[in-house]
């Protein structure tokens, strides 16, 4: 390439960031996350970009791809590219640490998002995970009371798979330890991938020959393999099953009867909260003067964080329709290959 | 005597080391597992889970014998896993309704080309424009894990068209008894056939014979083999709750014992078993596969002697393009959805497959048996430990360790070997 | 010389550059039917080149190549040994982990009628061509890299007699031989020239050279000093050549000769 074709992509490449910077007239807010392949990402962004778009305010974002490492990198580009207030959802919340105390230091609010980052001057918002948990054990614990459990945890690398478990077993504790509850099997899935959580069934389903009267399952990924295992022995639908995070395949298996529960956290409100919590902190609010702002002590190092919490809802067959009324997901998918007469919103 | 028997048979020492490792380890196994590993139903369920590995580590066996690699067949099955998945619940419903008997073969048809379309892509690249497969195929990593997420915005597809997911297994999905009876009978005439044959071909030219009792030992050991796979997967019964929606499907009274309706050949062991004698028979009684084993050799005297070394390899790339999409379309099966994260780190597995197998990354040496061992054994190590209770980690770590003791074995082994004239 | 006599191989003029070097620069040669030429010169002097252009390894700049007369094309191996050009390489140029009759057959495999390798024909083949030149060698099921050098010559050079070839090329055959096998070797090159086999001996051993080749071709830097019957020069005369470049009386000279001083 000549010299002077070079010369000129430069000009205008210049010119055109110019412009760009002539325009922002109002905030930037910076989202780092933390791995946008799973599913439920890209619907907290649509709400997220929303409020930030209905603000007026310009949305810049960058994926860590799962790495603790490149998220720090992320974060520093976001703050170099003139982020006013960050919304972080920590790959690792430990390692994250420098990152958030950089984006504190040079005045920029930092709001964790869904996982916890355990730094005084960050904004926490999340649905409170060890509720989850303790909502899953709950429904499958309504259905089946007494019998063998078998629990299909999530990543062990992942902090939210033992807060889950925690909160299953918090509700569980008591049947265990009086013996109503058997823990027949247990068993964390590399990766969160449904393929792992099948085999890991399978094979706990031969440990016990079977007798398996009920399985919680940390995610609606993990809760699709475990069936296909029982579908395998002819037991899906008789063991009740719980999932997380209101998967269209899952709400459809929970209205066919073969999962029971699958605790929905509408990310959209998630991300809408988060972005205007970040739209406030960064015109200068406070965080003590959030609306709705609690304190939280709960994490690790019990430092005290300004948090919101928001309440995840269980979505069983009785309450599908919350998820269609709010928009989620559509009757046909829902009902897709439902008998007419067992489930009361499919008619 | 046994020592001279099994020398006289031309019986690859190599092979026979492997088996004899998985046999101690399956009866390791069950004498921890306190008698849960050698029963029918674990075994069967073993071989359904080792297929999608199988599958592709045939191919792979190929590949690296050209020294080459690809690192992206994990991505590509997750691509093409969701393409199928979208066009068997979206698209050809839309076309041709519902529950169309012809949707699950088009559907299969479709990924098979998708599949051997992004091999060629990737083949070309490596073989015409002289990029290093490594690198490539790490692109193909990255580019077709990204493809993935982007047919549907990272939505799992779920559930499947009923008559594809019989190629996944469960009841449903094996062939029963009867057929597998069948299939074990075909296979052990098949096998002394082939050494009939063999012989006769060898005395037309008057060359040296095997000993009539190595040939008896040959086909009767095969024959056992294959008849006692067969029996082991009949003995595996449908689970209650299957034969009972099947006795009311066909209206027979179901007596009180029960009724044993034997699973039989999984229909996803049956194409891992089909792939790997099509791919033996390509590697070793084709010009292609003789080629491949060329080149992997010294590629400059293949170029010398005239053969198209950078056609080869695009063909051994499109080869397990195809693999990948059916390991695929086997995976999706299983699970009953279609997930964009179907296959990641599978590359990692399929390559240690072929590698205890016996293939040497350095080129020119690997056999398509030996990988589809490599895969088994190396499932039966996670699928046991599972059994046991072994948590993750330490699974990862115990199958890194045999993964890593297994090549060494294998290079003790060729040195020794290598300096014997 | 009968003037109206075609040579077997007529090369003329022959160039080839890799970047900016003349590896082959204007080299004209031929050879004659039950011939053996010599092609003697430097470490880089262009032997190996030129003969990889004869054997469509790599493909000439500019130049014709004649076969009996008549121009031929040859842009890869596989229309060379169309001519009846059969190479034997210096490295040997065999695939080490098959066996014998695989790399005999390489590139030629003979098939069946249902279009697999005819495994059982190629290896009688190959037992009857390695019986002519090494009747004790049994070992045709082993990969190649178990056999010693002496057998991987004659692996070579049995797949060169194989196909019938009519002009053999062998790139310094001895190098790696002792004693016996060169003598070996060098009966079949007699062999071979009786049956009115054409051969391009290309060797830095001159004692070779005088003992088996008809004339000699030496190359400089890219082009040809001179070319001579082996009658006509002594041994001081051809390290002339190869060394100073200096032509001497009855041999004919080349683009490459030094101007000779009168």
């Amino acid at each position: 390439m000549t010299k002077f074709a070079v010369a000129l992509l430069a000009g205008a490449a210049l010119l055109l960031s110019f412009a760009a910077l002539a325009q922002a007239k109002g905030k930037v807010i910076g989202v780092s996350w933390s791995n946008f392949q799973e599913e439920r990402w890209k619907t907290d962004e649509a709400a997220i970009k929303a409020v930030v778009a209905s603000d007026g305010d310009r949305y810049i974002s960058a994926d860590a791809q799962s790495s603790a490492q490149k998220q720090l990198t992320d974060i520093e580009s976001l703050i170099a590219q003139g982020a006013n207030a960050l919304i972080v959802l920590a790959q690792d919340s430990s390692a994250i640490g420098p990152a958030v105390q950089k984006a504190v230091d040079e005045g920029i609010p930092v709001i964790g998002y869904d996982r916890l980052i355990e730094n005084p001057n960050a904004f926490y918002i999340t649905f409170d995970n060890k509720e989850v948990g303790r909502m899953q054990a709950r429904a499958v614990f309504a259905v089946k009371p007494v019998g063998n459990y078998v629990f299909i945890k999530g990543s062990s690398a992942d902090p939210n798979a033992d807060f889950l478990f925690a909160g299953q077993m918090d509700v569980l504790k008591d049947a265990i330890a009086s013996g109503t509850i058997k823990n027949a099997g247990e068993a964390y899935t590399d990766g969160w991938l449904p393929a792992n959580a099948q085999r890991n069934m399978e094979q706990i389903l031969t440990k016990t020959g079977n007798k398996v009267d009920a399985v919680v399952a940390a995610n609606d990924g993990t809760a699709g393999g475990a069936i296909a295992a029982l579908a395998a022995q002819g037991l899906a639908g008789a063991v009740p099953v719980s999932g997380q995070d209101g998967d269209h395949a899952a709400l459809n298996r929970i209205a066919l009867g073969t999962q029971t529960v699958s605790v929905w956290k509408d990310a959209r409100a998630l991300g809408n909260k988060a972005a205007e919590i970040a739209t406030l902190l960064a015109d200068g609010k406070k965080m003590n003067d959030v609306p709705g702002v609690v304190k939280f002590s709960g994490g690790p190092k019990k430092i005290e964080m300004n948090s919101l919490f928001l309440t995840p809802i269980p979505i069983t067959k009785d309450n599908l329709g919350v998820v269609i009324d709010a928009g989620w997901i559509k009757k046909d998918e829902v009902c897709q290959g439902v008998k007419p007469g067992t489930v009361k919103v499919c008619g | 005597m046994l020592a001279r028997l099994l020398k006289s048979a031309e019986l690859d020492t190599r092979m026979l080391g492997m088996v004899g490792a998985l046999l101690a380890i399956w009866i390791a196994f069950h004498l921890l597992s306190g008698g849960l590993f050698l029963t029918p139903r674990n075994l069967w369920n073993l071989s359904v889970q080792s297929s999608s590995v199988a599958i592709m580590a045939t191919g792979m066996v190929l590949v690296i014998v050209t020294r080459n690699i690809d690192l992206s067949i994990g991505s590509m099955l997750g691509f093409i896993g969701m393409v199928m998945g979208v066009i068997q619940t979206d698209l050809l419903p839309k076309l041709l309704g519902f529950e169309h008997p012809g949707t699950w073969l088009l559907t299969l048809a479709a990924g098979l080309v998708l599949g051997v379309v992004l091999g060629a892509l990737q083949g070309y690249v490596i073989a015409y424009l002289g990029i290093p497969a490594f690198i490539v195929t790490l692109g193909g990593l990255l580019v077709w894990r990204g493809a993935a997420w982007w047919v549907t915005s990272g939505q799992t597809v779920a559930p499947l068209d009923d008559r594809f997911t019989l190629l996944g297994g469960g009841p449903e999905g094996s062939i029963g008894a009867a057929w597998s009876w069948a299939v074990g009978a075909i296979a052990c005439a098949a096998v002394v056939v082939s050494l009939v044959h063999s012989r006769a071909q060898r005395k037309k030219f008057d060359f040296p014979l095997r000993p009539m009792a190595a040939e008896v030992f040959l086909g009767g050991a095969a024959c056992v083999v294959i008849l006692a796979a067969v029996a082991v997967a009949n003995a595996y019964p449908w689970p209650i709750g299957s034969v009972r929606r099947y006795a009311e499907a066909n209206h027979i009274a179901l007596p009180d014992g029960g009724l044993f309706i034997a699973h039989g050949i999984a229909i996803p062991v049956l194409i891992a078993v089909g792939t790997g004698v099509v791919m033996t028979f390509l590697a070793r009684r084709t010009r292609f596969g003789r080629y491949v084993y060329a080149i992997g050799g010294n590629p400059e005297a293949a170029e010398l002697a005239g053969v198209n070394t950078r056609w080869v390899i695009v063909k051994v790339f499109m080869l397990m393009g195809l693999l990948a999409a059916i390991a695929g379309a086997v995976s999706i099966a299983r699970l009953d959805a279609a997930t964009n994260s179907e296959g990641t780190l599978a590359e990692l597995l399929v390559i240690a497959a072929a590698v205890i197998g016996g293939t040497s990354l350095a080129g020119g040496t690997g056999t398509v048996a030996g990988a589809m061992l490599g895969a088994v054994l190396m499932q039966s190590l996670q699928s046991g430990m599972v059994l046991l209770g072994v948590d993750t980690p330490l699974q990862n770590i115990v199958v890194g360790v045999v993964l890593v003791g297994a090549v060494g074995l294998d290079t003790i082994y060729r040195r020794r070997m290598g300096s014997v004239s | 010389m009968n003037a109206t006599h075609t040579p077997l191989v007529d090369m003329r003029d022959i160039s080839l550059s890799f970047g900016g070097i003349h590896a082959v620069d204007r080299v004209s040669i031929d050879l004659n039917s039950g011939e053996v030429m010599a092609l003697v010169g430097h470490n880089g002097a262009g032997k190996s080149t030129l003969i990889k252009i004869l054997s469509g390894a790599y493909r000439r700049d500019s130049g014709t190549i004649a076969i009996r007369g008549e121009e031929a094309a040859i842009a890869n191996p596989r229309d060379a040994k169309r001519y009846g050009i059969e190479t034997i390489y210096q490295t040997l140029a065999l695939a080490d982990n098959v066996d014998t009759a695989a790399n005999l057959f390489l590139g030629r495999e003979l098939q069946t009628r249902w279009g697999t390798l005819d495994d059982i024909a190629m290896e009688a083949q190959a037992r009857q061509v390695m019986g002519r030149l090494n009747p004790h060698f049994q070992r045709f099921k082993d990969p190649v890299k178990a056999l010693s050098g002496g057998q991987r010559q004659s692996v070579a050079i049995a797949r060169a007699i194989l196909f019938d070839a009519q002009i053999l090329i062998m790139d310094e055959p001895t190098a790696a031989l002792g004693p016996q096998e060169t003598a070996q070797v060098g009966d079949l090159i007699r062999k071979l020239k009786a049956e009115d086999i054409g051969i391009f001996l290309v060797s830095q051993d001159i004692a070779d050279v005088f003992n088996l080749a008809d004339r000699v071709c030496v190359m400089k830097n890219g082009r040809v000093v001179g070319t001579a019957r082996i009658a006509d020069v002594s041994e001081d005369d051809v390290l002339g050549m190869i060394i100073l470049g200096k032509c001497p009386p009855r041999a004919t000279p080349g683009p490459g000769a030094i101007e000779r001083s009168q």
